[in-house]
């Protein structure tokens, strides 16, 4: 798939307006220029509105840039149908949200099974690798357990579990640990950690928090819709 | 899919249960109403096409005003003569006064008849209630009838339908008096001969207290054998023609009789039976569409209804949906889901409401009296018919999915993420 030196996804002078052209005109991203090399662990920092979680959600191919380009994996994705970015996401790309995200419907173990579900694995086969990935964040007694009855802690380690279950290129998350006390944030960090050291997946975590920062090893720091730092990138 | 996708499924569907009984209720009324309605009309139509059918004879002449078919005797040996013709039966009907013997004075309808064709122009069924022979002593009506004078002896005898005969207590071999006006004395003596029996009439009222006797004697009675200046009037109302058995149930044969009956008769109106059948199913055509287009009334609203709940579930659930498309599942599984929740309360709205129908329906019959009970008991409830209503609704609910299906996948991400 991607050579050592491919990049993972990279940004080519992308730009994100809202209502674009009317007086009330907001330019989240201002002409952004990132690439992300596989096994890359990433920190974004900035203050609130500087444009983060919208550079994330450019990243993960939920939206798409008002003007510039988006390669995943050497090829542009911007103008593809959604159908198409639907399925880089399954088969390329983890999220992991601040509000964790769960379905409440849904117990921890069927949570890790949608993923699969939807790549099509079926049966035995599909309970087994979600059963697996429930005890790698260590949640296998809680494998029938609904959302409302899980700690935020566990709500957030069932959704990494989900995040890594089709081996994503990319690890995407957005203040993972906005909602934890810092016992549970360590945990889900080293989880974070964990995961990223086992699977070579690329790992972009946006954060206000200095030691969730700090885990990471290049660094970016954004203001007004722009990268003002790049640190510690190899 | 598998036991733990539909548990969650089902858990989601008791989250929403007031939605879903709405939704069912809804969708259940729309389909009681044509289910009740079809099942109603349909019975009513083809059991006044079965009546018909049982009248036995296939074509009818009538005359415009009543007691107006002259020359009835001599008119019944023309139509005799045509083929395919199996027995012709001049009819006269009048109300009479019957005076049983201790002086009361009982209305009665009076029919003439000529015994032995009217036997043979009634349909089996009709024929079960009468006696095997009308033993009226005068089975062609030709012995007091001769050659166009009422010369001959009279058999002065009769037939009295069985409620009559058991309202007034009476018993064959009983002389009554019959005469057109109260007067007694401007009638005369008959003796009761026997009884019949009488279908049973569900539309409309039909005489209970009925009196059969040969044409010409009721002719006399009444003064339709001759007009006031003396002259010959032989008169009849109607007259029933049966087909040979090989021609009856060929409508171009029947047609092709009563155009030649016609011809005889331009002056009378005559019609068959395929004609009236053709008319009455002419006019079930059009109630049925009638109910059809009240009952798409109502469905529409239940299919609204639908539409309104599907949209208000995606508007709660915009959020999973929005998880269900960030973390890749194909728009087609969401579509889907959304598709089986259409179809699922459908389903549910579809038993509800012929479940409802028919248990409408039944009550009415059981628990109402009058012409609504009677109408509820000739209901037929129709598979064919309610199967396809079951389809029409499935399809409906396909079509209510498309704009909540729409509308799913066209949430937008990061809104819905934020
Ligand atoms: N749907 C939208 N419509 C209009 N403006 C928007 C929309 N989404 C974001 N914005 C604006 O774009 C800018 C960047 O928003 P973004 O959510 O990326 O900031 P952020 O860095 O993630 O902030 P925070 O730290 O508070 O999460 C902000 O000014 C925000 O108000
Ligand atoms: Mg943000």
């Amino acid at each position: 798939m991607t050579t050592p030196s491919g990049a993972t996804i990279r940004l080519e002078q992308a730009r994100r307006l809202y209502h674009a052209g009317q007086p009330d005109e907001v330019r989240a991203l201002d002409g952004v220029d990132l690439t992300i090399s596989p096994g890359e662990y990433l920190s974004i920092e900035g203050p609130s509105g500087s444009g983060k979680t919208t550079l994330l959600n450019l990243l993960g191919l939920l939206d798409v840039p008002t003007q510039g380009r988006v390669l995943w994996q050497g090829a542009p994705v911007e103008r593809l149908p959604e159908r198409e970015r639907t399925r880089l996401r399954r088969t390329g790309i983890g999220f992991i949200f601040q509000r964790f995200y769960l379905l409440p419907t849904l117990t921890a173990l069927e949570n890790v099974e949608l993923p699969l579900q939807a790549r099509g694995l079926a049966g035995a086969a599909r309970r087994r690798r979600a059963q697996a990935l429930l005890a790698q964040v260590g949640l296998s007694d809680r494998e029938g357990s609904f959302p409302h009855q899980l700690s935020g802690g566990e709500e957030q380690r069932v959704a990494i579990a989900r995040a890594l279950a089709n081996s994503p290129q990319l690890l995407l998350a957005d203040e993972p640990t906005g909602e934890l006390d810092s016992v549970r944030a360590r945990q889900v960090l080293d989880l974070l950690e964990e995961a990223h050291r086992s699977t070579g997946a690329a790992v972009v975590v946006v954060t206000h928090n200095p030691t969730v920062a700090a885990r990471a090893a290049r660094h970016l720091t954004m203001r007004d819709g722009r990268i003002v730092t790049d640190s510690g990138g190899r | 899919m598998n036991a733990g996708r539909w548990s969650s499924r089902w858990r989601s569907l008791r989250h929403r249960t007031a939605q879903t009984i709405l939704a069912i209720a809804a969708i259940g009324a729309a389909v009681a109403l044509p289910v009740v309605l079809l099942s109603v009309g349909g019975g009513v139509f083809s059991h006044e096409l079965s009546s018909i059918e049982e009248s036995g004879f296939s074509i009818s002449i009538d005359s415009a005003a009543s007691h107006g078919i002259s020359n009835a005797h001599a008119l019944t040996k023309e139509i005799d003569a045509i083929s395919g013709v199996q027995a012709a039966s001049p009819m006269l009907s009048v109300p009479v006064d019957l005076f049983p013997p201790g002086g009361s004075v009982v209305p009665v309808l009076a029919e003439g008849v000529i015994p032995a064709a009217f036997l043979e122009t009634q349909s089996a069924a009709e024929r079960s209630l009468l006696p095997s022979s009308l033993s009226l002593g005068d089975p062609d009506d030709t012995i007091h009838y001769d050659n166009g004078t009422y010369a001959g002896p009279s058999s002065a005898q009769l037939l009295l339908s069985t409620p009559l005969l058991q309202t007034l207590d009476l018993t064959s071999g009983t002389v009554v008096g019959l005469s057109p006006s109260t007067n007694a004395s401007a009638g005369s003596a008959f003796t009761i001969v026997g009884s019949f029996g009488l279908p049973p009439g569900l539309l409309g009222p039909s005489p209970l207290f009925v009196a059969l006797l040969p044409l010409s004697q009721l002719q006399s009675l009444v003064g339709l054998a001759h007009s006031p200046t003396g002259t010959l009037l032989d008169s009849a109302d109607s007259i029933q023609i049966a087909m040979v058995p090989s021609l009856a149930a060929s409508p171009s044969g029947v047609q092709r009789v009563a155009s030649e009956v016609q011809g005889l008769v331009p002056y009378y109106s005559v019609t068959s039976l395929t004609q009236q059948t053709t008319e009455i199913e002419g006019a079930e055509a059009i109630i049925t569409g009638f109910y059809v287009g009240l009952s798409s009334i109502g469905l529409i609203v239940g299919l609204l209804f639908l539409v309104i709940i599907l949209l208000r579930r995606v508007e709660q659930e915009r959020q999973s949906i929005g998880i269900r498309r960030a973390i890749g599942v194909p728009g087609w599984m969401v579509a889907r889901d959304i598709v089986a929740e259409a179809l699922g309360l459908t389903l549910g709205g579809v038993c509800v409401g012929v479940a409802g129908g028919i248990l409408t329906v039944e009550l009415l019959a059981r628990y109402t009296s009058g012409t609504i009970s009677d109408i509820a008991s000739l209901a037929v409830f129709d598979p064919a018919e309610l199967v396809l209503l079951a389809i029409a609704l499935v399809g409906l609910a396909l079509l209510a999915s498309f704009l909540p299906v729409r509308r799913a996948l066209r949430l937008s991400l990061p809104e819905v993420l934020r």
